[in-house]
């Protein structure tokens, strides 16, 4: 045994050793952590939208949000696809209340404000009802695509045009309103989320 | 020592993240790499620390280690690290269970021994869920209750298929 204070050196030269080597890796994988994120969020808030469609980066710069929100549901944030010169769609991030907590929702809507596609980018539903709105599988979410304010927006039961999930009615209740409530929105400031003049 | 004992100190991620086969693969591996860093670096200090001393250096390398494995994770596999939300931080309080219950001799066969059975564990529990809620339909299996149902079948094939055990449970 060596004498205490030499151990309490040894002690501390490991803690600075221990918080040098998380510092140096934290700013080491800082950039690849970044670049994952930005990926991440890209595959995300985009997925719903065909590659072909755009050709420029919407992430990179986010719409300046109007200030009246829907009533049930909260647009998160909001962005343009481009070809060209032209907007060919913009994507909604909206959250809205579901069964087991909030489902946070990117809605695609094209330039003519029919919905394009809608994708899950976090929910919390129950496993095998609720949570099949975000399996791919379960295709429920793919009978709302090219569907526009026009229709009616809610399941059959409530006299709507849409099938509900099974056993998934607040589920399906709450991602129905916030499409519709999206469409409005979108409707309401068609001009300032196209934002190109020559398009009204 | 039941040689359980040093299964359960793996039950928490073993349970809570193996809802599919890449993610029971990830914590696996991730339950196989910090236990045994842990325990590289412990080994010289264990002769010249002791008591308190001791501890706050374990501590001290599990904190640094969980760190750059949750920094690893979140940079190369982000998705995988969201899906596994904190249990690989909880992978921690398995180390400092193991220090404490490993034998004093034949403590790296035992600890690699332990290891590699719960890397098994994860694996089969990792797949048996995975198949079980997707293609049998079995919500169940996704959930935690699910996974500790299966894992007690699990074990009671284990038993099944260990004649030794049976015989010393006096069957016979």
């Amino acid at each position: 045994m060596i004498t205490p204070i030499r151990s309490t050196l040894l002690l501390l030269a490991l803690g600075v050793s221990a918080v040098a080597v998380t510092l140096a890796w934290q700013h080491w994988t800082r950039p690849a952590i970044v670049d994952a994120e930005r990926q991440l969020q890209a595959s995300q808030f985009l997925a719903a939208l065909p590659a072909q469609s755009y050709d420029n980066h919407p992430l990179d710069s986010a719409l300046p949000l109007p200030a009246d929100q829907p009533l049930h549901s909260k647009v998160l944030a909001a962005y343009r696809a481009t070809r060209g010169t032209s907007p060919t769609a913009i994507v909604l991030v909206s959250q809205v209340q579901g069964y087991a907590g909030p489902i946070r929702l990117t809605i695609a809507i094209d330039a003519e404000g029919r919905l394009i596609g809608t994708r899950v980018v976090e929910q919390q539903e129950s496993p095998g009802l609720g949570a099949q709105i975000a399996d791919p599988q379960s295709g429920w979410l793919a009978q709302f695509a090219k569907h526009g304010l026009g229709d009616h927006w809610a399941i059959r039961r409530d006299q709507g045009d849409f099938d509900q999930l099974a056993g998934a009615t607040v589920t399906s209740r709450a991602v129905i309103e916030a499409q519709q409530e999206a469409l409005r929105y979108f409707d309401q400031h068609r001009s300032e989320l196209l934002g190109a003049p020559g398009h009204e | 020592m039941n040689r359980f004992c040093l299964l359960a100190t793996g039950l928490a991620p073993l349970l809570g993240a193996t809802r599919s086969f890449p993610q029971a693969a990830a914590i696996g591996v991730c339950m196989l790499v910090l236990p045994l860093l842990h325990q590289c670096l412990l080994s010289p200090l264990r002769a010249t620390l002791s008591g308190a001393r001791y501890w706050l250096a374990s501590l001290l390398l599990l904190a640094a280690l969980a760190s750059c494995l949750e920094l690893a994770l979140r940079a190369w596999a982000l998705p995988l690290a969201l899906a596994l939300g904190y249990f690989p931080m909880l992978i921690c309080l398995q180390c400092l269970a193991l220090d404490i219950l490993l034998p004093g001799t034949g403590r790296w066969r035992q600890l690699l021994l332990h290891l590699s059975a719960l890397l098994l564990a994860c694996l089969l529990l990792g797949a048996g869920r995975q198949w079980l809620d997707q293609v049998a339909g079995m919500h169940l299996a996704n959930l935690t209750p699910g996974g500790l149902l299966l894992l007690g079948a699990l074990l009671a094939l284990y038993n099944w298929l260990r004649p030794t055990l049976t015989r010393r449970q006096g069957k016979r």
